[in-house]
């Protein structure tokens, strides 16, 4: 409807006989008028009162209504009012009188707010055009050639761009006319129209028109000039015959759809055109190089020709430019008023009005356009990424973009690239990520990008959370984990100042007064696992079961223990009443207690009992060794005891006990057999039961007094001069008395110390079992293994106490330069482990260190010289429990949100109803936070 | 034998049902643990082997000439990298690179005084601020390369790619400057392995920013750069070491020398002693607690980035050693006599028969698929993982 307004400015000026005769322009209006008219509307009535000013335009006002959309229809309205003022103006009438009568003005303005333009025109009809304070007035024009580019120059400072108006209205009448006009461009954003355009623009605003637009047909009809000049393609032709052909052409016919059809600049958003050529290019070098082109220069010598007016060659932006109105008093619309934005040169030709358009309702589009017009001059990036491909003689004959993998020729194309949307997303993504790219200008492909992104976001925010909320539980979960630790440890803490040295398990179950030692303390252990046992320990405490001795084992050591025991005391009062026949049996009692003396301080209680009386020879007898210790394994069968004289044992005594002993152990257990041997060379005597277990007691006598001397060896010169001449062998005394001390120590400190009994006993049984540990002697190793465990400083389970003590063999704690093992139980600094040669500490280290590599990597029964343990079968039950409790989970889900909390309830209940699964499952779950 | 079975249900403090499954220990350590080992007898008199140490050590550090070199070397690249960070407006073809450069740092030996000599190798990390492609790396070497030499024209500089693009190597006659490329943490999760480098190669060089700065803060004591060549050199002489690498070193010399309970620096004896005991003991040995990473989050142990066979081989290596130590075998080790030979072959010292070590390592056997019950308790329960997390 733009249109109609101009075609109406397009009658007046046909009107005027503008000389132009050729003008093809005159020729669409009447075209379109006719096929508008066919939509006859309501708003016909309204026009009728404009039209009835200037019969000639009635026409106009009736096509005008065919413009569909009401909203168009206000711009529209309000234009072909004016069209029809204009033409009324054109009309060499007094076109002031005309718009002088306000009754036309309201005629048709039926609260519109194009209303206001009404008024305006009024004033405009009165060449003031005051109205609005940013137009310009721009002086009419007065011949159409001449003065062309002053109009243009007008028109460019103009901020409305009213140009084609200005060039369409080409007589000195217009005068009056084109103030008009330009007020009617100054409103709704509407561009144009000229020869071509009026389909052109229809269509925009109809979206792709369905009225068929048969305007063009009239205007092909060319007048014959001596030129025969088409302006639809910018050619002339040589005759009229040629012309004509040239009309029916496949070409022509393309480029008239094509004008029809309208500049497509919006796909691209700003783009260069020349008016010219008509050639619309989407950047400034393409413009550039357009001008320099052959084409061009014949367009522009043929105008020379023809005497047309040549436009500068600066480039007219297509796409439009965006304006806000201001919304005086006199302004037409309210709302936005857009204008064509060319910003350039007008051209004076009609073809150049047609490239303009103003896409209406499209500011963003605009807004982008503005940009992207302002990179189009940036930086060309990724210059290194473009491979200059020679030929053999070195010169460039093509590059290679290795971003985008495509090629060029011509060094300007390559500039191009740099610069090209295409390239720089390239670039973008695969350099450099902060590049600034525009955005896609596309208003629809924006959207739907954009639509695509934010979906992308979505998705990836809900990722995000996911995962975040996924660290966060396990954070928590890990959080809680160290807090539950750091109050077991607490807790185990405050256990231990309670109860010094005990296990946290029940506390010790040992009172002081305690007449003796437990037979086998810590029979397995029932300490607590801190943690639920690996493998390693797993194979440790089946290991350990495995050479545990078995009960009637125990029970048969147990038995000629205690008779032994019984009878030694028997022999004990037997000589003390042949001795000193006074003493009755007041004595035995004190030599039981006497297993606990010396716990506290053997050689100063003695020393008083002494002083009690005539001493009994046999003060008491002590379990020592395995047996104290409590390290009998499977197949042991021998086990010590020390009998503690009042003096230097001697041979006499030992013979006198011997011979007294069989016949005291037959009143104690006269139904066993017991075969009895001297070994004097051992200063002992061999207790053996005759039955099918062969358990051997050895009994080996021994004194204090041999070691008082020993440590006092200065004073003792005169006592050892005493001693009776057949004195039994001093060392093994001595070393029956440090057995004798070992035990105590043994009591007071391994068999507090968690997992510490159980790795001596596993070390006893590969100190047997392997030739290279055999000379590891057992004092030596229970020495180190509770060092080896004590300094761990915190409790370790049976398997990490057994790999620790071979790392500490390993580091070469036997290896010379160590500190060595001091002896707690010598007063002079000695090392327990001081019987082993170089070789063999050399052998047993490198042994330790093969086996400690053995338990890192999961072979811990070939240590141990066992068959490897495969998970424990009640496990899977633990697991399964889970699956299930995750399958009914899943059916869970279904129904509710709250599937979660049932999850949970659920859970508890099952731990709760079988405490052995459990463990196993939540430590699943535990391992599953890993 | 599970926990449920042998739980104390009486008294005493009960622990909850939530167990955890693998807590890693660390290994035993005489240094930790001296008072409970008190000494039999006068330690041995060591300051021969010091005295070797001492030698060592200085023969492996670099000369003052190469020193003054390789510092030239470096000032001279730092300022031209300097220069295009300033001023990114002075490029011509390289528009681009200059302005991608955030950061560029010094790392590695040169940076913590640790090389050695006849190794006058600096490395520097270029952060970029672009993601890396192999030609961006290309570029900037030729940029920085074309700027040393406008320069000083009549040096003779060589410019090399590193192999995997993970940055190019600039060397003069003495003296080689390794830049080591990366990029912002940001970009690390766009890149494509088609067009850019190794994530991994970029991590590691990002990590390699993080351990100076480590090492600076906390590892400045000379002795341990004295134990770092040491070690260094130990690890370049001997087979077994080769999986450890230049950080796991690092921290291994600075646990053993500064990890002790009266915090004071242990003597470069005590300490080269302890490091082969640490490993013996099986410091880098799954199960282990080992050495956690102070630059990464997350609690990882370092030697988890060796293979199981790795941890087994150092283990070894180390402990062979170590016996070979102790019995007197220190110039061996060291490389004043002798071959590496002894970490691998059977010795003789002072009559002790000294033989080395097989490894213990086996490749799991393959279990049937149907298995996977236990297979997958079999991974619970196995401390063995080379990562943890």
């Amino acid at each position: 409807m733009y249109w109609s307004g101009l075609s109406a400015a397009a009658n007046a000026a046909a009107a005027y006989q503008t000389g132009q005769t050729g003008y093809p322009v005159g020729h669409t209006p009447t075209g379109t008028y006719t096929t508008q008219r066919a939509a006859g509307s309501t708003y016909d009535t309204g026009y009728q009162t404009a039209a009835a000013a200037a019969a000639t335009h009635s026409t106009a006002a009736g096509t005008y209504p065919s413009a569909a959309a009401s909203a168009t229809y206000d711009y529209g309205y309000g234009r072909t009012t004016q069209t029809a003022a204009a033409a009324a103006a054109a009309a060499y009438d007094s076109s002031k009188t005309y718009y002088a009568q306000p009754s036309t003005a309201t005629a048709y303005t039926g609260a519109d707010t194009h209303y206001h333009n009404k008024t305006a025109y009024t004033n405009a009809g009165a060449y003031t055009t005051t109205s609005r304070q940013t137009t310009p007035v721009v002086t009419p024009k007065t011949s159409y050639t001449s003065t062309y580019p002053g109009a243009a120059a007008a028109a460019a400072t103009a901020t409305y761009n009213t140009s084609p108006y200005a060039v369409q209205t080409t007589t000195a009448n217009k005068a009056t006319a084109l103030p008009v006009y330009m007020q009617q461009t100054s409103q709704p954003a509407t561009a144009v129209a000229a020869v071509k355009t009026p389909g052109n623009t229809w269509q925009t605003f109809k979206k792709q028109g369905t009225v068929p637009n048969k305007t063009q047909k009239p205007k092909a009809p060319p007048k014959p000039q001596q030129l025969h000049y088409c302006d639809v393609c910018k050619i002339s032709c040589a005759g009229p015959q040629t012309y004509r052909e040239h009309l029916e052409g496949q070409k022509h016919k393309k480029k008239e759809a094509a004008a029809k059809a309208g500049p497509t600049p919006s796909r691209h958003g700003a783009s260069l055109r020349c008016e010219l050529c008509d050639v619309t290019c989407t950047g400034a070098d393409a413009y550039a190089a357009h001008i320099r082109g052959a084409k061009h220069q014949k367009v522009v010598k043929l105008h020379q020709k023809l005497g047309k007016p040549i436009p500068s060659t600066d480039p007219v932006v297509v796409g439009g430019t965006t304006k806000t109105s201001t919304t005086t008093a006199g302004t037409a619309v309210g709302a936005k008023t857009t204008t064509s934005g060319t910003t350039a040169a007008p051209t004076g030709t009609l073809a150049a009005t047609t490239t303009t358009t103003t896409s209406d309702g499209k500011k963003d589009d605009l807004k982008e356009d503005l940009l992207d017009l302002k990179e189009k001059d940036v930086e060309p990036v990724g210059q290194e990424y473009i491979e200059e491909i020679k030929n053999e003689e070195g010169k460039v004959i093509s590059f290679n973009c290795k971003l985008c993998e495509c090629r060029f020729n011509d060094p300007n194309a390559k500039e191009m690239h740099m610069k090209g949307r295409r390239h720089r997303l390239q670039y973008k993504k695969k350099v450099n990520p902060e590049l600034v790219v525009e955005v896609k200008p596309s208003l629809r492909q924006r959207k739907l990008q954009e639509e695509k992104l934010r979906r992308q976001q979505l998705r990836e925010e809900m990722w995000r959370r996911r995962e975040e909320e996924r660290l966060l539980e396990e954070e928590e979960r890990w959080y809680w984990e160290e807090r539950r630790r750091y109050e077991e440890e607490c807790e185990y803490l405050d256990w231990c100042r309670r109860y010094p040295r005990g296990p946290p398990g029940p506390p010790p179950m040992m009172p002081p007064g305690m007449p003796r030692p437990p037979f086998m303390p810590g029979m397995p252990p029932m300490m607590p696992m801190r943690r639920p046992d690996s493998s390693d320990d797993r194979h440790v405490l089946a290991k350990h079961a495995e050479i545990y001795p078995k009960e009637e084992e125990l029970g048969a050591i147990q038995k000629i223990v205690s008779n032994t025991e019984k009878a030694l005391k028997m022999v004990s009062d037997y000589l003390a009443e042949v001795d000193a026949p006074k003493e009755q049996h007041i004595k035995p009692k004190a030599k039981k207690e006497k297993e606990e003396v010396p716990k506290d301080d053997d050689d100063k209680k003695d020393g008083d009992k002494k002083e009690d009386g005539p001493p009994r020879m046999l003060k008491g007898v002590m379990r020592v060794g395995i047996l104290a210790k409590g390290l009998l394994l499977r197949g042991d069968a021998s086990v010590q005891l020390v009998v503690l004289c009042g003096d230097k044992p001697t041979r006499t005594l030992l013979d006198r006990v011997a011979d007294n002993l069989p016949k005291q152990l037959a009143v104690v257990a006269p139904e066993d057999k017991y075969d009895i041997q001297r070994v004097v060379e051992e200063a002992a005597l061999v207790v053996q039961n005759i039955g099918e277990q062969r358990i051997s007691v050895n009994v080996t006598l021994t004194s204090p007094i041999m070691r008082e001397q020993l440590l006092h060896d200065g004073d003792s010169q005169v006592t050892a001069v005493k001693d009776p001449p057949d004195v039994l062998d001093k060392q093994k005394c001595l070393d029956a008395l440090a057995a004798l001390r070992h035990a105590k120590w043994f009591q007071a400190r391994a068999n507090g110390l968690q997992s510490c009994v159980m790795v001596i006993r596993i070390l006893r049984d590969l100190c047997q079992r392997v030739p290279t540990w055999g000379p590891l002697n057992s004092w030596a190793m229970e020495l180190m293994c509770e060092k080896v465990i004590a300094s761990a400083g915190q409790h370790l389970s049976p398997g990490d106490a057994l790999r620790r003590v071979f790392e500490a063999l390993a580091s070469g704690l036997l290896l010379p330069g160590s500190p060595g093992l001091l002896d707690p139980c010598e007063k002079d600094p000695i090392d327990a482990a001081s019987p082993l040669s170089a070789q063999e500490r050399e052998d047993i280290t490198a042994s330790a260190q093969h086996a400690l590599r053995l338990i890192a990597f999961r072979q811990i029964h070939k240590v141990l010289g066992m068959d490897p343990i495969p998970p424990p079968k009640f496990q899977r039950g633990g697991r399964f429990t889970r699956k299930r409790r995750r399958d009914n989970s899943t059916g869970e889900g279904n129904d509710s949100e709250g599937g979660d909390g049932k999850k949970d309830k659920k859970e508890d209940e099952d731990s709760k109803m079988d405490m052995d699964k459990d463990t196993n499952s939540s430590k699943h779950l535990m391992v599953e936070g890993h | 034998m599970r926990g449920g079975m042998i739980r104390p249900m009486g008294p005493g403090p009960h622990f909850g049902p939530k167990m955890k499954q693998f807590v890693p220990r660390l290994p035993f350590d005489m240094v930790l643990c001296e008072s409970a080992f008190p000494r039999v007898k006068a330690a041995p008199d060591e300051s021969a082997f010091t005295q070797a140490l001492l030698k060592r050590n200085a023969d492996l550090s670099p000369t003052p000439a190469e020193q003054a070199a390789v510092l030239n070397l470096v000032t001279k690249i730092q300022a031209v990298m300097d220069n295009l960070i300033v001023d990114p407006g002075n490029f011509d073809a390289c528009s681009s690179i200059s302005q991608q450069i955030e950061e560029v740092r010094q790392v590695g030996s040169y940076k913590k005084g640790t090389m050695m000599t006849g190794h006058n190798v600096a490395d520097i990390v270029v952060i970029l601020k672009t993601l890396p492609t192999k030609e961006a790396v290309e570029a900037l070497g030729k940029k920085v390369c074309d700027d040393l030499r406008a320069q000083e024209p009549q040096e003779v500089l060589v410019l090399t790619m590193l192999p995997n693009d993970r940055g190019f190597e600039i060397s003069n006659s003495e003296a080689t400057v390794r830049v080591l490329v990366t990029t912002i943490h940001q970009n690390l999760r766009k890149l494509d392995p088609e067009l850019h480098l190794d994530q991994k190669i970029l991590q590691s060089h990002l990590a390699a920013i993080r351990h100076s700065r480590w090492f600076e803060e906390n590892a400045h004591h000379s002795t341990i750069k004295v134990l770092i060549r040491l070690l260094r050199d130990l690890r370049g002489r001997f087979e077994g070491f080769e999986p450890l690498s230049p950080w796991m070193l690092d921290l291994l010399a600075h646990y053993a020398i500064l990890n002790n309970p009266s915090r004071q620096a242990l003597p470069i004896n005590s300490a080269f002693r302890r490091c082969l005991q640490l490993l013996a003991a099986g410091l880098f040995l799954p199960g282990s607690a080992g050495i956690s990473d102070p630059c990464e989050g997350g609690n990882i142990r370092v030697h988890t980035a060796m293979t199981l066979e790795q941890q087994d081989l150092v283990c070894l290596t180390a402990q062979t050693l170590l016996r070979v130590l102790s019995h007197g075998g220190y110039k061996q080790i060291l490389g004043l006599e002798g071959n590496s030979s002894i970490a691998s072959e059977m010795s003789v010292w002072d009559g002790v028969v000294v033989s080395a070590l097989e490894k213990a390592y086996e490749k799991p056997p393959e279990r049937p698929p149907q298995d996977d019950d236990t297979d997958n308790m079999d991974a619970d329960d196995d401390p063995m993982e080379t990562t943890d997390n």
